[in-house]
């Protein structure tokens, strides 16, 4: 049985040169449910997907769906050589919901149904979950760069100043909540100028909009649940699973979940990712890797920084509680509890 | 920071600037030097050129009243390159959060969005590194220590048009120079002249370089180079001991110079090396070419080319000869071929 499991667990390779240095590729922390690929995507022929550098292979047997080390055709032959990932199984525990396939990476003897983040206005089923709502995009980045990239507010005004209205407002207040295992941040913006793609194939007429923006990030498993309600408009909501490859790359399978915009609008939105990605990745790719490269130098920061701070320090606790051996969740965390409340979309 | 002006003929440097925040923590031993790093026509208008020296990369730009910085390449907030940032009156702009450093001192000079009574803590800044311009060329001082007041290239008087350009060669710096003592017809060409192998001599120290001649003959004229009784050509090649400055002249066998070449190396990533150059036909050379360089003349041709791809082939074969000198010397303590410098008198 392949012994990298117990070996290395909560960090890998490279060590950062202080503890207090962000080394974001280095983060692998376990016990949790991926959403490695929609439901939609998986057939009877495998699918290959990567999950922390290692394989994940998906496939159908009629209705059900499974996830192995290794390609189907050759489970049995290599079953051996299965790694404590799948309990020498060769086989991970795997569940479909909200249009995903999730594959448990951890402990399998951990894996629990109830882990699985909750996704309030996605179909429990999934099955009615258009596909126009699902894009596939890809990061040159470790999952928690891009994630820090999705919390921090700040580059929008820079990176995608042509892409998403002119950052003017009346008023724009930022607050962050957190657990062991989340971190939220909560944007209320007040007459901000209504985004000219909102205007004119949106049909919000109005000059100025308000927006409530929550985004909930779950730490080990870098699933971003997103609930940006615009008034007058309508809230668009997206998940953002920020799988990771391995130390310098990620794939987000997202569903931006538009049906309830007007239409054309909701078949647009979903494609804005092929805009926002390569203005991301343009800073994501350098970046990351000068995050391996070893420093004495810390990053500096802003009050803006905030919410980024707080995420990288949670991750950092995250890894370390992992590195001493404890996978549990702590007592304020319950992934799979409803969040409706905690996205505003009952307010 | 004294700079000289474009196209001035000032060669050394006369610090008029202070340089406050260089080299945070740097000691000041005096182990720095002065490498060139572009072609002063490649840093206009209100973008950064990202060069890189000594393995490291840096952004260069110009102020409104022309003067050029030099500073490192990444953003001390999150780590991503300045150089595709704008400049402003500030200085560079990153361009993922708007973060703005003064290109003189490193220091931060505008986070975006702060309040009227917030200001950006002191310390907060980039690394700069004083940087110079004459005859065309920018220099960049590295290392710690006041800047020495000669800059690279001294000497360089270029007449009439100018012929230049930049690359990056795949091949290392080190091997570079020696491969130019060694076998300068692997790494640039005059045009209508064939370069012998036969050097004449040894090489020879002139202050902190080694200048070495080398037969050359008329292509397409008489005997071959083997059987030429006086090669009616000589390029002599001045390699540096310390930095990057490579100077080569085609001239006439009573030394008359037809053509110069500066060349600037510096070590890039990878093993590469980034060159930028410029050279010039000097007034008297018509009277002593062959036909066909005459005719490439009076068409307009480049009178030479410098490389940016060298043949693997042939620098393997070259025997190891007159760098023996070379290696030798830099093997020494470096206060034994720093001292002494002298350039030759103005063509």
């Amino acid at each position: 049985m392949n012994d990298r499991f117990p070996l290395d667990a909560g960090g890998r390779g490279t060590v950062a040169s202080s503890k207090r240095d962000w080394v974001p590729g280095n983060l692998d922390l376990r016990d949790t449910w991926f959403p490695v690929a929609y439901s939609a995507d998986v057939g009877d022929r495998p699918l290959r997907r990567i999950i922390h550098a290692q394989d994940v292979y998906l496939w159908r047997d009629g209705a059900r769906a499974y996830a192995a080390e290794f390609r189907p055709d050759r489970l049995e032959a290599l079953r051996h050589a299965a790694s404590a990932f799948t309990g020498g199984a060769g086989v991970y525990p795997v569940l479909e919901r909200y249009g995903y396939i999730w594959a448990w990476y951890g402990n399998p003897d951990h894996a629990h149904e109830e882990l699985v983040p909750n996704i309030p206005f996605l179909p429990r089923e999934g099955r009615a979950i258009p596909r126009y709502t699902q894009r596939a995009v890809r990061f040159d980045a470790a999952s928690p760069l891009s994630v820090e990239n999705l919390i921090d507010l700040t580059h929008a005004d820079f990176l995608h100043a042509n892409s998403i209205g002119d950052g003017q407002c009346e008023s724009d207040v930022v607050e962050v909540h957190s657990t062991s295992e989340t971190v939220t941040r909560i944007r209320n913006v007040t007459q901000k100028s209504v985004a000219p793609v909102m205007r004119w194939i949106g049909g919000v007429r109005a000059k100025y909009q308000d927006l409530r923006a929550v985004l909930h990030v779950h730490l080990r498993n870098n699933v971003c649940v997103s609930y940006p309600r615009f008034t007058p408009g309508y809230a668009i909501p997206n998940v953002q699973p920020f799988v990771p490859v391995g130390r310098h790359r990620s794939r987000v399978d997202q569903t931006n979940y538009s049906v309830h915009a007007p239409a054309p609008f909701r078949w647009l939105i979903p494609r804005i990712s092929y805009v926002i990605q390569p203005q991301d990745n343009s800073v994501l790719r350098p970046q990351n890797a000068r995050y391996f490269e070893p420093t004495a130098r810390r990053d500096l920061s802003s009050r803006f920084d905030g919410p980024g701070n707080r995420y990288r320090l949670l991750m950092t606790r995250l890894a370390e509680r992992q590195r001493q051996g404890d996978y549990s969740y702590g007592t304020d965390a319950d992934p799979g509890a409803d969040i409706s409340a905690v996205l505003g979309m009952l307010d | 920071m004294g700079v000289a002006g474009r196209g001035s003929a000032r060669e050394d440097y006369r610090p008029d600037r202070a340089l406050i925040g260089m080299v945070p923590g740097g000691a000041r031993v005096d182990t720095g030097r002065w490498w060139t790093v572009a072609l002063a026509e490649a840093v206009q208008g209100d973008k950064a050129l990202a060069v890189a020296c000594e393995g490291e990369r840096l952004a260069l730009f110009r102020n409104d009243a022309g003067e050029v910085f030099a500073l490192e390449d990444r953003c001390p907030h999150r780590r991503v390159p300045l150089s595709p940032g704008v400049v402003k009156a500030g200085g560079l702009q990153c361009p993922y959060h708007g973060w703005t450093f003064d290109g003189a001192s490193g220091r931060c000079t505008d986070i975006p969005n702060l309040r009227r009574d917030e200001r950006v803590p002191a310390r907060y800044g980039a690394i700069a590194y004083p940087a110079a311009e004459s005859h065309g060329f920018i220099h960049v001082w590295r290392g710690s220590g006041a800047p020495a007041t000669r800059l690279p290239g001294a000497g360089y008087r270029a007449v009439g048009r100018e012929y230049t350009g930049s690359a990056v060669a795949n091949i290392e710096f080190g091997q570079y120079l020696d491969v130019m003592l060694d076998g300068p017809e692997s790494l640039l060409a005059f045009a209508g002249v064939q370069i012998t192998d036969f050097f004449l001599g040894d090489p020879r120290r002139d202050g902190a370089h080694l200048v070495l001649d080398r037969g050359a003959v008329w292509r397409g004229r008489g005997i071959a180079p083997a059987f030429v009784r006086d090669h009616p050509l000589l390029l002599r090649t001045r390699v540096p001991l310390d930095g990057g400055d490579i100077r080569v002249e085609l001239m006439s066998a009573e030394e008359t110079p037809l053509a110069t070449v500066l060349i600037a190396a510096s070590e890039n990533r990878r093993g590469t090396t980034s060159l930028c150059w410029r050279g010039f036909l000097h007034a008297d050379c018509v009277a002593h070419a062959s036909w066909r360089w005459r005719i490439a003349r009076a068409a307009g041709r480049p009178p030479f080319e410098v490389f940016s791809r060298i043949d693997g082939a042939a620098i393997a074969s070259l025997e190891v000869a007159p760098s023996r000198e070379r290696r030798a010397a830099t093997s020494r303590p470096r206060s034994d071929c720093a001292g002494g410098q002298q350039e030759p008198n103005a063509a």
